[in-house]
């Protein structure tokens, strides 16, 4: 693929520029990505106590502790809850997004602060935005529930009914993220060809068949950057708003969910284990590696799945 | 032009040298002291401040400069780091509870070996947690315990003496349910989920939380989280939840969130530290009269005392011997009598020293707030022993998360030995895990 990229391209004719300028990229990598992810790695293989500076060789030991043993069920329910979580995060957030953009897009009075108002969420930290739910959805004195008693005499327990508490945080999550995905889909929409479209109006296709058969896939080269994106922010970013609005908790049903809190992604564990309680560093490198193939797997079923399904303009 | 340019050029950077040279030979007569300490709101820290400041004036070899890294953890995490890299603080603010990881670091000297320090004015409770294999540890600076808080008007509505206070879960409970029967609205106990109370209650009942003497004979090797002491806990808040008079925001240790249930009248027995007793008696000012009393206990058992919660400073041992001393000097002038007493009334945290306490008395400080009175009542009455000395234990943090886990099982229906017995089983598969790094 690149050598053939490279032999079209009539400037970069010898290979060694083409590598010269792409040595600041690959140092920057090297300092703050390659070389922590490789110190994670040989830390999993170690008993490491960031309190006792304590290091101590214990091969797969990090490992079998997460996987049998006491520990284990805990480390299970995060990982799949990370997956559930994240795939609740980004089908909601990318549809809603769509959604929102196609409605902000239309040529209506005051539509540019309508625009603006959309990607302010964006703009706030995860801090603030989990401390503003937090308000809100405070069972007793929250402004929601004092209105739902007021409107229907319900105060759902938005913080320790498990489902409740998984629905809070998904829908804070994709309201935080929202801003950042409708200025994508805006700026996509904005350079949408209108030819199709018309060809599809003489066609007399609806406005169903033409979101469903024209506009989608006129916008998937977006989506297919967004769905990365945003999955990188579920399973990472969204660790501030959950430790401010849940922190991981509640505890899920009995049964295979109550091993830990049922908003416990493995991101939040990694902190919980190697920075939280007695720091137990290795434990938690163990979780970031296991993180880490995680999201590798997830990538590469994205770029060749739903590569494949890309359509690229021109 | 361009060589007159040049003579200036080198005029002008060879005179600042000079300068530059010059004051740092002044900086280095003073020697710097720096105090890392948890405190991020204006009013605490300000006071500080305020007391480094009149250190400062009254001596011109040291300067105490002061910082924050964050929370008691990322205080410890950051000390613990700056350490390794050879610059570490001379004085760190640390939890209670992170005391056997603040020992287990190596990084502190034990201020008792630091010439003499004379520890006979500090209220015993308090000195009884700081002291470790003997010696006084560290100074006692912020300390503080959990008291019951109560709605009184709502107390009177249910048909009770506005003075009455529930001794133990028993009273909780009858005292809760003749409210709701008489139709008090927020007829609740709000406590927030937080393991700190339920170390709190294991204490009161004489309880140890983790087996070699708490810790303090030897290093802890078992959590009791499935004692019969901790059973009479879970008890209390699965009974609470059945008949629905508990109530939280959902949230662990969400202290703010279960504050504000009680201040909107949402409930009318409330626990928590006596440093927010200034904070809640403010906030419901107006609203309803607020009475305050000794810590609820588990019915059938005599009541023992309260751990001491809060922080104290520790000295870093990685210094000359001359600013170890000067670091001790400031922290015990920080933490004097006049200092203790306005600390106090500044913050509501108890003032460590018995002299700061006669003082408060001669001033007619108690007479002046009867509520204060009733948390120093608590604390004078704890037993000395050691289970009101606090356990030691390098993971008692993640013990927070296991036993808040394991409540909030009992809160949502779960049986009560079997929440209990899993959060030792995971307690000491974490506690195991650290011993194992010695």
């Amino acid at each position: 693929m690149i050598s053939n990229g490279q032999d079209d391209n009539a400037i970069f004719s010898s290979r060694g520029l083409l590598l010269l300028f792409l040595v600041p990229t690959m140092l920057i990598l090297l300092v703050f990505l390659y070389f922590p992810a490789w110190h994670s790695i040989l830390l999993s293989f170690y008993r490491n106590n960031l309190f006792l500076g304590t290091r101590k060789y214990i091969g797969l030991e990090n490992y079998i502790n997460l996987f049998t043993g006491p520990l284990a069920p805990a480390f299970i329910q995060s990982f799949f809850q990370t997956l559930v979580l994240s795939g609740l995060i980004v089908a909601g957030g990318i549809s809603a997004s769509v959604f929102i953009a196609i409605q902000a897009n239309k040529k209506i009075a005051g539509g540019r602060i309508y625009r603006m108002l959309l990607i302010w969420p964006f703009a706030l930290s995860p801090a603030v935005a989990g401390t503003i739910f937090l308000f809100i959805f405070n069972p007793e004195v929250g402004i929601m529930n004092t209105m739902l008693d007021f409107l229907f005499s319900i105060k759902p327990r938005w913080l320790d009914s498990p489902y409740l508490a998984v629905m809070l945080v998904v829908f804070a999550a994709v309201w935080k993220n929202m801003g950042y995905n409708i200025v994508f889909y805006l700026a996509a929409l904005q350079n949408v060809p209108l030819d199709p479209l018309e060809a599809a109006d003489i066609d007399g296709a609806g406005s169903w068949l033409k979101f469903r058969r024209v506009l989608l896939p006129l916008l998937s080269p977006t989506t297919f950057f967004l769905v990365f994106t945003n999955l990188s922010y579920s399973f990472f970013e969204t660790f501030g708003l959950i430790d401010i609005l849940t922190t991981g908790g509640p505890v899920g049903p009995p049964g295979p969910l109550d091993n830990t809190g049922i908003t416990t992604t493995i991101m939040y564990k990694v902190f919980q284990d190697g920075f939280g309680g007695s720091s137990n560093m290795g434990f938690a490198a163990a979780e970031s590696v296991i993180l880490m193939i995680l999201v590798g797997l997830v990538a590469f079923f994205q770029f060749s799945y739903m590569g494949k399904r890309v359509h690229y303009q021109g | 032009m361009k060589r007159i340019l040049l003579v200036l050029l080198i005029a002008v950077l060879s005179l600042s040298a000079i300068t530059a040279a010059g004051s740092q030979e002044t900086e280095t007569q003073v020697k710097e002291i720096y105090f890392w300490h948890a405190f991020s709101d204006a009013a605490r820290s300000q006071w500080i401040q305020d007391r480094a400041d009149e250190f400062n004036a009254m001596q011109s070899d040291y300067k105490v400069v002061l910082e924050t890294k964050g929370s008691y953890r990322d205080t410890l995490q950051a000390a613990v780091l700056a350490d390794k890299q050879g610059t570490p603080p001379h004085l760190v603010q640390l939890f209670e509870v992170g005391s056997q990881l603040a020992y287990d670091t190596g990084m502190f000297k034990s201020v008792g070996d630091i010439g003499s320090f004379d520890t006979s004015d500090y209220i015993q409770p308090v000195l009884n947690y700081y002291t470790i294999n003997g010696t006084v540890n560290s100074i006692p600076f912020n300390s503080s315990s959990p008291v019951l808080y109560i709605n009184k008007d709502k107390l009177v509505e249910a048909g009770y003496d506005a003075d009455y206070v529930p001794a133990t879960f028993g009273d909780v409970i009858e005292v809760l349910e003749a409210a709701r029967a008489r139709g008090v609205s927020g007829a609740k106990f709000s406590v927030n989920l937080h393991a700190w109370f339920f170390e709190q209650w294991m204490a009161q009942q004489g309880a140890m939380l983790v087996n070699n003497g708490n810790g303090r004979d030897g290093r802890a090797t078992e959590n009791n989280l499935n004692s019969q002491a901790a059973i009479n806990i879970g008890n209390f808040f699965a009974e609470l939840s059945r008949k629905n008079l508990y109530t939280y925001t959902g949230k662990f240790e969400d202290w703010g969130g279960s504050d504000a249930i009680f201040q909107e009248g949402q409930a009318m027995l409330h626990i928590t530290s006596t440093a927010d007793l200034g904070n809640i008696t403010s906030a419901v000012e107006g609203k309803f009269n607020l009475g305050v009393g000794f810590m609820p206990i588990p019915d059938g058992t005599e009541r023992n005392g309260t751990v001491i919660g809060g922080a104290s400073v520790w000295v870093a041992k990685n210094h000359p011997a001359d600013e170890l001393t000067a670091s001790r000097d400031f922290a015990l002038y920080m933490t004097n009598m006049e200092n203790m007493v306005s600390w106090h009334k500044l913050t509501g945290y108890y003032p460590v020293r018995n002299s700061s306490i006669d003082a408060l008395k001669a001033e007619g400080w108690f007479d002046s707030d009867a509520n204060q009175i009733v948390a120093f009542n608590q604390l004078l009455a704890t037993k000395v022993n050691a289970a009101t000395a606090g356990a030691m234990a390098g993971t008692l943090l993640d013990n927070r998360t296991i036993i808040e886990t394991a409540i909030q099982k009992i809160i949502q229906g779960g049986d009560v030995k079997a929440a209990l017995d899993e959060a030792k089983v995971l307690s000491d598969a974490k506690l195991k895990e650290y011993n194992a790094n010695f």
